[in-house]
């Protein structure tokens, strides 16, 4: 046959399994009337040669054969046969699955609750790790990241910074007047842009004040990335030319919807951000998250050269007004556009001579190896600060689901070889009438691929309905959750393709195992299942596994648990109870330098006499929420060291802060009216502190220096107690309390702490209208208490206590499943076994240990196995852990007994049953 | 007419059947019993077609685009289905009716040795 026939003759098959498939109705008529119409032909031909009527119709019938089966011939020609059997394969799956209901339930079930944990955190995992930025090819982006010895030349940063291992630091913010070098003497990226996640700032639109997250860009920073407004149009070089150019923003799909109704009229209204006014020129496309990550959520955007008149930030004396000419401190992130001809390890070492040429145009450097070394990472999903920080626990957190999965696998396994073993005659007995194994092999998978796609649906649903419990846990209370989980076709792809593949690995074996079946032996009626025992040998392997399996989830959980546990129980040297916090920002557009101090002072005060507060302070930087201040420490005595010196963490404290945290004083005193603006300056320190650098004097009255460029010194007039600062995990460390109130640069972002016995709720509107009369523009940003600031700050902690939780109860009861399965399955086929044995004076108690003694060799096999396992895991997660060894004894031991009295539980009903097994009547089954 | 029970006549060789239809219809529409009448004619009433595989090999052909269909009325004026010969079955007739003969011509003169 040619290829031109071959082609003709498969054009012709297709087309006419199609419209047989589609027209099958259509086709049985056809058939039906086909065959009748032969059958009257021939015996109407029959009748004329004269065989009479009623013989002439029968030998007919009888020439053409059954019309059932002629026509199941003619369906086989047209290919139709195929798809005929897979649709009666799932009808008698499906009637079987229906047949026995609690063997369904229970492989659905732990199918649906293994697949339903994966797709969960898998849904998370892909919006934090793989999400990119919505802008037009984001795998082009490259992000500006650069690395200095830990001398280098770089002291003042604000942003990202990580110390890698190797020492040094590693960060992605520049000076300003670096990236406009940068950016003019660029070559080979296609352009350079610059932005910055700026501080939140308050706006006001139509009177009414509210935060907002803001991001500052540069003049080209939408044709950078390509960005197309849906309204209006986006920030242009012309907005970003010299100081004050351009008052425009542009804003965020959510905040065209929230506050202005998706009105098209909202080009040109004027909005005010920190007090000045701005015209809104575009609104952005929704989905569009700003450049720094995938997962963030800016409200507006303004042009650079508004920075010095919306944020004025005034951090140091001797720094010029604009940030923008600020050479000293590094803050704005830089990031290009790759150019098709310039491959990048190119354009890297050119950006190198680059940056290297701006830094010594802007700074002193000493030798050349201090100058920071320019590298260009991914940029698709901006910085993506949630990746380094999140890629182990999702990483962790996908293992441990996928073993639940595993586990709920091995059931499905095991819960279909014992079915298969309990229809052995039923194969036997297709296979002697002539069935095909691959025949039966199919249909047995039909059966375990209907289980775990209906088991995958189930998950589907149930990750769908808890797809917003794991981004909640992941957000601060007090806040909206800081992402949404969106169900997307990879969420779809990744569930139907565990389950597909679920059903053919964990069917096939079971199937093979139907398909093996000696049709001679399977008939006789099983004689032989007295001495039968090695048959469960495989369904006891499964259990083994699968409780060595639950070990090592259960252990898991209890780690983390018993972390959290530590963790709530560690002394934090500050009472935490009935703390109410909230946070003000004062922008210097409207309090400049130490303007804010008065205004702060007068809040302390009227806040501290509302009825019903015991004592109200300040605070700089609010306890366990994760930020810290630290300064460089010089006591009174040593000299200042040209390679630094130690640092403390410090504080910038109100007069009332030690007794409202419940600090005690452990020598001289707290804060009080002496110490003023204009007198000598103050501290007091931590125990810590004079532990460490004053062990062998009186500290009060000593003095210290701190700070970089403008060193300033104190002294020393009080001594607390020791407290935790920015993150409960971490150990107590040297502490310095200033006033806020003798800042020359003064506080412009505070959080007040109110210790009271009155409910938050019963508190929060008087404590609203103290602020509002003392400046009605100011908000009460993230209202929170400080248990609830204290919980936030060990969420991660929290979310993998209360997930392997759950996933270590899971696999407790998916164990038990497969151990009471499988016991119960033993029990059955020894039933004849055991009457004899009781039929020959066997006690029923004896009996009942006998089972009980086989699930317990399965149970002592697998918690061993799980041990070893458990340890290695435990090892790798060290890390995490906090207050216990890797190898904490209470926690292992707990769980070996957990697993062990579980599944003694499980196996109890079956030898109980076996126990009651009537000898007379186990042996008249035969 | 074919007698079931009868043992005299000879059956059709196996694979012969789908030549054999297609050379019926070759002469002209046929519908399927036409096919049997046609096949049983020209051999001279000589050759017994299983009726049970005469509709499955039909509709292979058919499926296959050697044949056509369509329905018409019958000579006592009921509705049958007509099966007609396309061009591809008109090319794989005159193939297979090559290749049958070369083979016949090949077996008969093996047959045919005598040492």
């Amino acid at each position: 046959m040619g290829v031109r026939a071959f082609c003709l003759r498969a054009g012709a098959q297709v087309r006419s399994w199609l419209r047989a498939a589609t027209r099958r109705n259509r086709l049985e008529w056809d058939m039906e009337a086909e065959l009748a119409n032969h059958l009257e032909c021939m015996t109407a031909d029959l009748a004329r040669a004269g065989v009479p009527p009623g013989e002439a119709a029968r030998r007919a019938r009888i020439a053409l054969g059954s019309p059932a089966l002629r026509k199941e011939q003619m369906r086989a020609s047209l290919g139709l046969r195929w798809g005929d059997e897979i649709a009666a394969d799932v009808r008698y799956a499906w009637r079987m699955l229906v047949k026995s209901p609690g063997f369904s339930a229970i492989a659905v079930g732990s199918l649906a609750l293994g697949i339903g944990a994966n797709t969960a955190i898998f849904t998370v995992a892909q919006h934090m790790l793989l999400d990119r930025l919505s802008v037009p090819h984001p795998e082009q982006l490259r992000m500006f990241y650069w690395s200095e010895p830990g001398d280098g030349v770089v002291q003042e940063m604000w942003g990202f910074f990580d110390n890698p291992p190797g020492g040094g630091e590693v960060s992605t913010s520049f000076s300003y007047p670096v990236y406009q070098q940068m950016r003019r003497d660029n070559r080979s990226l296609a352009d350079v842009m610059a932005f910055k996640p700026y501080d939140r700032m308050t706006i006001t639109i139509h009177g009414e004040t509210a935060p907002a997250d803001v991001e500052m860009v540069s003049g080209n920073y939408y044709s950078v990335l390509a960005l197309r407004p849906q309204l209006g149009r986006g920030i242009e070089e012309a907005d970003d030319r010299a100081v004050g150019s351009g008052p425009v923003v542009t804003i965020s799909d959510r905040l065209w919807t929230n506050r202005f109704g998706r009105s098209p009229d909202v080009i040109g209204k004027t909005i005010f951000v920190n007090a000045q006014p701005m015209t809104i020129i575009g609104v952005n496309p929704p989905g569009f998250t700003g450049a720094y990550s995938a997962q963030g959520t800016p409200d507006i955007f303004l042009p650079f050269s508004m920075q010095p008149i919306v944020a004025p930030q005034n951090m140091d004396p001797s720094w010029p007004a604009s940030l923008l000419e600020n050479k000293p401190l590094w803050w704005v992130l830089v990031m290009g556009r790759v150019r098709p001809d310039v491959p990048v390890a190119k354009a890297e070492a050119a950006l190198n001579v680059t940056l290297n040429a701006a830094v010594r145009a802007t700074m002193t450097v000493k030798n050349d190896n201090q100058a920071p070394r320019l590298m260009l990472r991914d940029g698709s999903r901006g910085q993506n600060p949630s990746l380094e920080e999140l890629e182990k626990p999702v990483a962790v957190l996908m293992a441990l689901a996928g073993l639940v999965l595993l586990l709920a696998c091995a059931n499905l396994a095991n819960l279909l070889l014992a079915r298969a073993g309990g229809r052995r005659r039923e194969m036997g007995v297709r296979l002697a009438m002539g069935a095909g194994r691959s025949r039966i092999l199919r249909q047995v998978m039909t059966e375990s691929l209907l289980l775990s796609v209906l088991g995958g649906a189930a998950g589907l649903v149930l990750a769908f309905a808890v797809r917003n419990a794991i981004p909640r846990l992941l957000s601060d209370a007090w806040a909206p959750p800081a992402f949404s989980a969106r169900f997307s076709w990879p969420i779809f792809a990744f569930a139907a393709a565990v389950s597909i593949l679920t059903g053919l690995v964990f069917g096939l074996a079971p199937a093979w195992h139907s398909t093996r079946v000696q049709v001679s032996s399977s008939l006789k009626d099983s004689g032989q299942t007295v001495t039968q025992r090695r048959r469960g040998l495989a369904g006891k392997a499964i259990v083994v596994v699968q409780v060595a399996l639950s070990m090592l989830l259960v252990v898991g959980a209890g780690l983390f648990v018993r972390t959290l546990m530590q963790l709530g129980r560690a002394p934090l040297g500050f009472q935490s109870h009935h703390l109410l916090l909230f946070s003000v920002d004062l922008p210097e557009t409207r309090y400049p330098k130490a303007a804010s101090t008065p205004l702060l002072r007068q809040m302390e005060e009227q806040l501290g006499a509302v009825p019903g507060v015991k004592s109200a302070t300040l605070t700089q930087v609010p306890l366990i929420a994760g930020n810290v201040m630290n300064m460089t420490f010089i006591p009174q005595g040593e000299q200042r060291k040209p390679d630094g010196n130690p640092s403390v963490l410090a504080n910038h404290v109100g007069m009332q802060f030690f007794n409202t945290f419940g600090i005690p004083m452990v020598a001289g005193r707290a804060f009080d009216t002496r110490d003023t603006p204009v007198s000598r300056k103050v501290a007091v320190v931590s125990e810590s502190v004079v532990k460490k650098y004053f062990a062998h004097v009186n500290p009060i009255g000593r003095t210290f220096q701190v700070g970089w460029n403008h060193p300033q010194t104190f002294e020393i007039i009080g001594v607390c107690g020791d407290a935790k600062y920015y993150r409960v995990r971490k150990e107590i460390e040297p502490t310095v309390y200033t006033p806020y109130w003798q800042e020359s640069e003064g506080v412009h972002q505070a959080t007040f702490a109110v210790s009271s016995g009155l409910e938050a709720a019963a508190l929060l509107p008087s404590l609203r209208d103290t602020v509002r009369r003392i400046d009605p523009n100011l908000l009460l940003l993230d209202v929170r208490t400080q248990d609830e600031q204290i919980a936030a700050n060990l969420r991660q902690e929290r979310i993998f206590a209360s997930l392997t939780s759950g996933f270590g109860v899971l696999a407790l009861v998916l164990a038990c499943v497969g151990i009471y399965g499988i016991m119960a399955y033993s029990v059955t086929q020894r039933t004849s076994e055991i009457g004899i044995r009781m039929a020959l004076g066997a006690r029923p108690q004896s009996v009942r240990r006998m089972v009980l003694r086989e699930a317990s060799w399965m149970v002592v096999i697998g918690v061993l196995l799980g041990l070893g396992a458990a340890l290695a895991l435990a090892r790798t997660i060290a890390a995490m852990l906090y207050g216990l060894k890797p190898w904490d004894p209470a926690t292992f031991l707990l769980s070996s007994a957990l697993l062990i009295l579980a599944a003694l539980g499980a196996s109890w009903i079956p030898a109980r049953r076996a126990a009651g097994v009537e000898p007379m009547l186990a042996l008249r089954h035969e | 007419m074919t007698d079931p029970k009868s043992d005299k006549k000879d059956e059709v060789l196996q694979g012969t059947l789908d030549m054999l239809i297609l050379k019926a219809v070759s002469l002209g529409p046929l519908h399927g019993y036409g096919v049997l009448l046609r096949i049983q004619q020209i051999s001279g009433d000589e050759l017994v077609i299983q009726q049970g595989s005469l509709y499955p090999a039909l509709y292979r052909l058919e499926h296959q685009g050697a044949i056509a269909s369509e329905w018409g009325e019958s000579e006592n004026n009921r509705r049958a289905k007509y099966y007609r010969l396309t061009a591809p079955g008109r090319k794989r007739l005159e193939q297979e009716t090559d290749r049958w003969n070369r083979m016949a011509g090949i077996i008969g003169s093996i047959l045919r040795a005598t040492t």
